[in-house]
């Protein structure tokens, strides 16, 4: 498994937290899944709320030194795999 | 469990005084400030077990997450933060040192936004709600001679208090002011005997107000019953904005 890989996975369970959290059904994050405008009831808050959560599981923060563009769950999980 | 309440600047006045109300009132409390002052090491001997005290200074970015950081490691996820530490600088604008501006907006503005930052971060991660107040001031509402910078920081708390209510609304965080009059406390030691005597004239109630008055509305917005009030400033001043 990869660097991505185990970065998606993760990024996956902590989806599916806060979907839970929120009282909707979970649904699959793959590479290609879209946080916001996508198949998942995300919104803005929820996705700060999972940058947060892989802060506090990885003690990495990509945008420290400020916001980088990233769209999918994919190239999320590639911000956090080059830190 | 008791709930956690963080309290910037709670080594006197009004915080301080939150703190003990919260503390008699059966909240786990913690704080921070430069220093520990005369009375909040009483107040640690009579609390052991509820109340943590930080040295942080507000405004220093990486000395406020040492102390949410700290708290959250003593505590667990605070229920609540009272966003009260400040200072206050007079001057007229004009001849007011830009250092002494800076200062204020660091501390007063910039430092109480660092601190809701810091406990948000934890706050979303748990489900549950909470409560962030902010303490900010009639001065940022009507304004005063020689408290301009002050004025706009505290009106900045107040635009604080809106915008943020609306971002994490859905979450059950509510977010509001309190926004004191004239208190007699250290931070109004600097009015003169003319000034002093001017706003009590001018206050419907006909006399400063106190920490005591402030408190009340403090846990009553930290209570389940306010749980549907959020975005608000609540003045409270005696009348003299009336």
């Amino acid at each position: 498994m990869t660097d991505i890989d185990a970065m998606l996975a993760l990024i996956a369970r902590e989806t599916a937290r806060i979907l839970a959290d929120k009282g909707e059904a979970v649904a699959p994050v793959t590479a290609d899944t879209a946080f916001l405008d996508g198949p998942l009831p995300f919104d803005s808050l929820d996705l700060a709320t999972l940058i947060v959560a892989l802060e506090g599981v990885t003690g990495k923060d990509p945008f420290r030194q400020g916001f980088r563009q990233f769209t999918t769950a994919g190239e999320l999980a590639a911000l956090y795999a080059a830190g | 469990m008791s709930r956690t309440v963080i309290v910037t600047g709670g080594s006197r006045g009004l915080g301080l005084a939150v703190a003990r109300a919260l503390l008699d009132g059966g909240y786990r409390v913690a704080t921070c400030s430069r220093q520990p002052g005369d009375e909040l090491p009483a107040l640690l001997a009579a609390y052991p077990d509820t109340l943590f005290w930080h040295q942080a200074t507000i405004g220093d970015a990486e000395s406020t997450h040492a102390f949410i950081e700290a708290a959250v490691q003593r505590f667990g996820v605070p229920w609540a933060l009272i966003n009260n530490a400040g200072i206050a600088r007079e001057g007229i604008l004009a001849t007011l040192p830009l250092v002494e501006v800076d200062h204020l907006i660091q501390t007063n503005l910039t430092g109480a936004i660092q601190v809701a930052r810091a406990v948000l971060r934890h706050m979303l991660t748990r489900p549950g709600g909470g409560r962030i107040i902010n303490i900010s001031s009639i001065i940022g509402q009507r304004g005063y001679t020689g408290l301009a910078a002050y004025a706009a920081t505290k009106a900045g708390l107040d635009g604080l208090t809106r915008a943020l209510a609306r971002e994490v609304g859905r979450r059950q965080i509510t977010i509001n002011s309190i926004a004191p009059g004239y208190l007699d406390t250290e931070m109004s030691g600097t009015l003169s005997g003319g000034q002093r005597e001017q706003i009590v004239r001018r206050t419907p109630m006909g006399r400063l107000g106190t920490a005591a008055d402030v408190v009340p509305s403090i846990l009553f917005l930290l209570g389940d019953g306010a749980r549907f009030i959020t975005g608000q400033t609540l003045t409270i001043d005696g009348g003299i904005t009336c």
